[in-house]
């Protein structure tokens, strides 16, 4: 197979607003191989999470687009909802930042990875909750068995943080995107799901791209680093180069803005 | 001179168990915590959710009462204070929020907000509150023309500053800052830090910082609580505590904090020196 598992070329998405269209996200050109984790950082507004969301096909109504995604050299842009519905949680699947607004409280997890699982993949209940054990089981939920009988609400945000990243990976999926996935989390509980990440990808050579506004997680997690700012995508590169020698201004500074723990302290 | 000390105080929530005929059960929120502030300095005080620091902060800023010990703030014990007393104290310590817009009156213009506590404690400035909230405004570095504006027309990091030029309408002897740049982008968490800091050497007021981030703990602070549990853990100055932790929680939590590759670091910043 020629390329990349994942590319996305020359990427547009434009907002209809009170004061006329405008670009959120402007000509914006990555790629993701497999087994490899790309960052998108950049602060608020800046258009990562539109990038991600222009993937999937989940942007707001009226949003337009322009460019080309491709998964395994086959288009996402411009399929239908319908098209699009086999592709989210198999062949990629998204983890957001906010575990709690993403699981439904009123179904046991168990029946929330059942049901992704048998949408895409059919099968018994039986052979699906077996499924749904193993991926607890997977992402290191203590008492997996006894686990997936409880409801979002029995979890703490660690565990139900990999609740979701147990539902993510179920289908096996070629790409993950997280979207802010250790940001609501205390910085101990986002070091072992990093952790959990980190090694989950080694096993199954998913692809990952990974948005954040924390370039200390993005230097930890990732081997290629976008650097968006207010749509526009003003540096690209290995992690390495990104963080040693950057090239574009806005990147130095917000490198400079981030507050050290072992280092020199503001005036 | 200490400013604020704070012993033993224990916040007791009573909460409903599972079911109907649960009984109801007693969750310790603040166990035991005591700690000093000496006027001008600041005293940060760190930990993840749940650790009771935010709870700390609010009994300490009289916004809660606690179910045991004192507050004791300038040599009075304001810890059950009513009417005067309590609007004397209010008159010396101030507190700025984690989320700027939901602690800002989105219906009243920002002159009205800066000088609500004047309003509260029944001060005219002299000059008019016009001047006054203008001259704030420039202080925290807003655009004094600003002043009949709303909340909503500013960014999240402008209506941070306002939260801050409310503060220090007053002229208080301590500020009590509740995750108060936790919610702003990176650039403008910077700029508020140093705001804060230029602030505090204008005017030598004292803080008490309340964070969970602990790259900004390290910034701004010169003593350090570590609280888990509601216990505070330790306690120390910042190189004390930041450089050499005793406490096995305090090593877990400084360990977890993510880095950017030292190596990277290093070389951009030897870049940018030559």
């Amino acid at each position: 197979m020629s390329g990349e598992l994942f590319v996305v070329d020359n990427l547009t998405v434009t907002l209809p607003t009170s004061r006329g269209p405008v670009d959120v996200v402007k000509n914006v050109s990555f790629t993701v191989g497999r087994d490899e984790t790309v960052g998108i950082v950049g602060e608020s507004g800046s258009g990562k999470s539109m990038t991600a969301l222009a993937v999937l096909g989940l942007l707001p109504r009226g949003a337009r687009t322009s460019g080309s995604v491709r998964l395994d050299g086959a288009e996402l842009l411009g399929r239908s909802d319908r098209d699009l519905r086999s592709v989210r949680g198999n062949a990629i699947s998204m983890v957001f930042q906010d575990p709690l607004s993403s699981l439904n409280p009123y179904y046991t997890v168990g029946l929330q990875i059942e049901e992704m699982y048998r949408t895409h993949r059919g099968g018994t209940r039986r052979a699906a909750r077996r499924v749904a054990i193993e991926a607890l089981e997977r992402v290191h939920i203590p008492d997996a068995a006894r686990r997936v009988d409880h409801y979002p609400h029995q979890f703490s945000g660690g565990m139900r943080q990999r609740v979701m990243i147990a539902m993510a990976l179920c289908c096996s999926p070629s790409l993950l995107i997280a979207d802010e996935p250790t940001t609501a989390l205390d910085v101990t509980v986002q070091a072992q799901i990093l952790e959990l990440l980190g090694e989950l990808q080694s096993t199954t050579g998913t692809g990952m791209m990974f948005i954040t506004h924390d370039l200390a997680v993005i230097s930890s997690i990732a081997q290629r680093v976008l650097v968006m700012q207010a749509g526009d995508p003003v540096e690209y590169g290995t992690a390495e180069q990104v963080f040693s020698d950057p090239r574009h201004e806005y990147t130095r500074m917000l490198l400079d803005a981030v507050p050290r723990i072992d280092d020199e302290v503001l005036s | 001179m200490t400013l604020l000390q704070v012993r033993g105080v224990t916040k007791e929530f009573v909460t409903r168990g599972e079911g109907t005929m649960a009984r109801k059960s007693v969750f310790t929120a603040v166990d035991d915590v005591s700690f000093e502030v000496e006027l001008g300095e600041t005293l940060a005080i760190v930990g993840e959710s749940g650790s009771g620091k935010s709870t700390t902060a609010r009994i300490a800023a009289r916004l809660l009462e606690p179910t045991a010990g004192t507050v004791v703030f300038d040599g009075q014990d304001v810890t059950r204070a009513r009417g005067k007393e309590l609007a004397s104290f209010r008159n010396n310590v101030q507190v700025v929020f984690q989320d700027p817009f939901s602690s800002l009156n989105p219906r009243y213009t920002v002159e009205r907000i800066i000088t609500a506590p004047l309003t509260y404690q029944g001060i005219t400035p002299k000059g008019g509150r016009r001047a006054f909230t203008q001259e704030l405004m420039e202080r925290v570095g807003l655009n004094p023309d600003h002043c009949r504006r709303y909340p909503a027309q500013f960014s999240g990091g402008q209506a941070q500053r306002i939260g801050i030029a409310r503060a220090l309408a007053v002229n208080p002897k301590l500020v009590i800052c509740d995750e108060a740049v936790s919610a702003l982008d990176v650039s403008i968490q910077a700029q508020v830090l140093e705001l804060l800091m230029r602030l505090q050497r204008e005017s030598g007021f004292s803080y008490v910082f309340i964070a969970h981030d602990l790259a900004v703990v390290r910034q701004i602070s010169q003593r350090v609580a570590v609280m888990n549990r509601g216990r505070i853990v330790e306690v120390g100055t910042r190189d004390q505590v930041f450089g050499d932790p005793q406490d096995e929680y305090t090593k877990t939590l400084l360990a977890a904090v993510p880095r950017i590759n030292p190596e990277w670091d290093a070389r951009r910043r030897g870049k940018r020196a030559s």
